[in-house]
């Protein structure tokens, strides 16, 4: 009797299981495709597609490669031709693409945290797909996982392939029968479940400021969003930072607290509350910024006070390098050649190189523990839209931190933000707040 | 309404692209694609382009009848090949009128965000261990290792967007920002084909992907509209 093979829409099925609600999964080639027709809705996943759609949200190219470098794919499943015992996959068959190269569509999904990888479990002469070591050029290297095919599932382990799963009527032996590396039998083998487990994400919406932030540590590098004036600034967030007291901080920002002394319309009696209210607490240890010091020399910004007095310490970088490292950071991409500042001061220790006759210093990407950030609509899943001015830096910190924390002035529900001015798309957020009523940007 | 760069028809536009020129397609088929630019440009006859683009397969066919006119010497994309052996793209290939270069996606618009933003190169972890890093610069950055990927810069760009104001800002519809606004600014000079030309000052701000200052010209498409 021969036995069955799935077909693919149930290998598909079984793919969809491995989806953790609110996950971020890359997908591509028919097989991988044919998963989304089985997440739930109430999962909130993010499908993301190399032709610039982020679920409904359309995205970039360059951001949607980003994406996966920057580590904020959970989860690829993607069509492989051929998997090996490393975990290493091949995409194509020789003869599916010509040339020396082929195709590249599978190479960036290889950047996910994870690769899921489907594919039938033999070829149409027979061969095993799964082998000891790929016979068809490498599209990632031991990056895959989990295995998928039409009658089993495997896991890749240090010690090569574990058959965890096989298809209705199937056996180990039959499964080892026609797999061309070497199989370890899980002692809990059981037989493929095509069920998806239900479930939702953990809400991103905090009660507060304070419970936002509650875990962000002595010594955190935290990137701090605002230009010079009021706008565009995480005010509540400030403040509940500076009540939690965390210390020994380095701040990312473009300004070091400059509001205050400039004051930007500030009413009479009031001050501006900036990056100031931390420093005078005593909690930074140091800044990374391009306009750390008052543009008035009568009225030096506390930072500067405290730089004088020795107390902190100070990384200066010119404005546009600041937030090519923070997109960098965020992007996947270590280091970068800019001509901004070659020669000059800022060009000091630093890597240089002569491209197309014209001088470049190395930067390399900047990453941070927590962003705290500021926009004026989010809604539930962290889908943000920005208002003027106050767009400035959110938008290139947002995907650079491990925690992004935005505070906004409204908190919507999925669908009631026009997708074409979504500017952040929710899976590089984390938390969400409302700015309390009434409270403004000053004390 | 007169602007200076919105100009009467795709022929007038892309007027001056010379042979030998390399060319951005943000997208190659349907609602993605400058149909009529490129259309405009394959009725030029001219020789020997270099055309970037995502991919030539799924219904290129913009891409195709450019490829068709004898146009195109060289293509750069993820996936130059259709997967049939009667792909055009694969024949002119095997005959050897027709170079390609494979580039991953994500590099391949990062390569062109470069370009557009003046960097000179940058180092990513993408590809190690495979084809697409052989032959080129490799270094271990902060314990990961990376290749390096130069800017990849074209003299023209040939983009489709939903609607544009007189002074060349655009909104996209959909899918369409994934590459057109991914190829706008890398390279000299980039033409836009939209549906629709309004007065500056009645896109809202806060939708618009592509400023104008990227953008030098602007042409009403007359291929069918966006949704």
């Amino acid at each position: 009797m021969t036995l069955s093979r799935l077909e693919v829409p149930s290998v598909a099925r079984r793919a969809a299981a491995e989806i953790a609600p609110g996950s971020v999964v890359a997908v591509s080639g028919e097989w991988s495709i044919a998963v989304a027709d089985f997440v739930p809705e109430e999962k909130a996943v993010w499908l993301l597609q190399a032709g610039g759609m982020l679920s409904d949200l359309p995205i970039n190219a360059a951001d949607a490669g980003a994406a996966l470098r920057g580590g904020h794919v959970d989860l690829s499943i993607l069509q492989a031709a051929q998997v090996d015992s490393n975990g290493s996959f091949a995409g194509y068959h020789a003869t599916d693409y010509p040339g020396p190269q082929g195709h590249a569509g599978l190479v960036d999904l290889a950047g996910a945290h994870r690769v899921v990888a489907l594919l039938p479990q033999t070829g149409a002469d027979g061969s095993s797909n799964l082998v000891d070591a790929l016979t068809l050029p490498p599209d990632g290297v031991r990056c895959v996982d989990t295995i998928i095919t039409d009658v089993a599932v495997f896991r890749v382990a240090d010690t090569g392939l574990t058959l965890t799963e096989v298809a209705p009527g199937w056996s180990a032996e039959d499964v080892r029968a026609i797999t061309g590396t070497n199989l370890t039998v899980a002692p809990n083998l059981r037989e493929m479940d095509f069920t998806i487990p239900p479930g939702k994400p953990a809400s991103k919406v905090y009660a507060d400021g304070p419970s936002a932030i509650a875990d962000l540590p002595d010594g955190a590098t935290v990137f701090i969003d605002g230009f010079g004036g009021p706008g565009g600034m995480a005010h509540y967030l400030l403040v509940s930072l500076r009540d939690r007291g965390s210390r020994n901080l380095t701040i990312v920002s473009n300004t070091a607290g400059i509001a205050r002394v400039v004051s930007f319309g500030t009413p009479p009696g009031h001050t501006a509350i900036d990056h100031s209210v931390l420093v005078e607490n005593g909690q930074v240890a140091k800044a990374i910024a391009s306009f750390p010091v008052s543009p008035s020399v009568s009225r030096p910004s506390e930072f500067e006070l405290a730089y004088r007095r020795g107390e902190v310490d100070l990384e200066l970088v010119p404005q546009g390098t600041l937030a090519e490292r923070l997109r960098a950071g965020g992007a996947g991409i270590e280091a970068f050649y800019t001509p901004t500042g070659a020669g000059t001061l800022i060009a000091e220790g630093k890597e240089s190189r002569v491209i197309d006759g014209r001088e470049y210093i190395l930067e390399q990407g900047l990453r941070a523990d927590f962003a705290l950030i500021r926009a004026h609509w989010a809604d539930t899943r962290g889908n943000l839209v920005y208002r003027g001015t106050s767009r400035n830096f959110n938008a290139v910190m947002a995907a650079g931190a491990r925690v992004t924390v935005v505070e906004v002035d409204e908190i919507v529900q999925p669908g009631e933000l026009d997708p074409e001015a979504v500017v952040t798309p929710g899976i590089f957020v984390q938390r969400i707040v409302q700015r309390p009523d009434g409270f403004t940007g000053y004390e | 309404m007169a602007f200076s760069k919105l100009y009467d028809s795709a022929r007038a536009a892309v007027a001056d692209i010379p042979d030998g020129a390399t060319v951005l397609l943000g997208g190659v088929s349907g609602a993605n694609a400058p149909a009529a630019l490129v259309s405009a440009l394959a009725d030029r006859n001219v020789r020997d382009l270099t055309c970037v683009c995502d991919s030539t397969y799924y219904g290129a066919e913009v891409l195709h009848g450019l490829v068709a006119a004898g146009c195109v010497s060289t293509i750069i994309s993820p996936a130059p090949f259709g997967s049939g052996k009667d792909d055009m793209v694969h024949e002119l290939w095997h005959s050897g009128s027709l170079a390609v270069e494979v580039v991953p996606w994500g590099t391949l618009a990062e390569r062109m965000r470069s370009a557009g933003a003046g960097i000179g190169g940058v180092f990513l972890p993408v590809g190690i261990g495979t084809r697409f890093a052989e032959g080129k610069e490799t270094r271990v950055v902060n314990g990961v290792e990376c290749v390096f990927e130069p800017p990849l810069r074209g003299d023209f760009a040939l983009i489709r967007a939903s609607r544009a104001d007189g002074v060349g800002n655009l909104v996209y519809a959909g899918a369409q920002r994934g590459w057109n606004s991914a190829v706008v600014s890398a390279a000299r000079v980039a033409i836009a084909e939209v549906d629709e030309v309004v007065e500056p000052g009645s896109i809202d701000p806060e939708l618009v992907i592509t400023p104008g200052i990227f953008v030098n010209r602007i042409v009403r498409t007359n291929s069918a509209p966006v949704g």
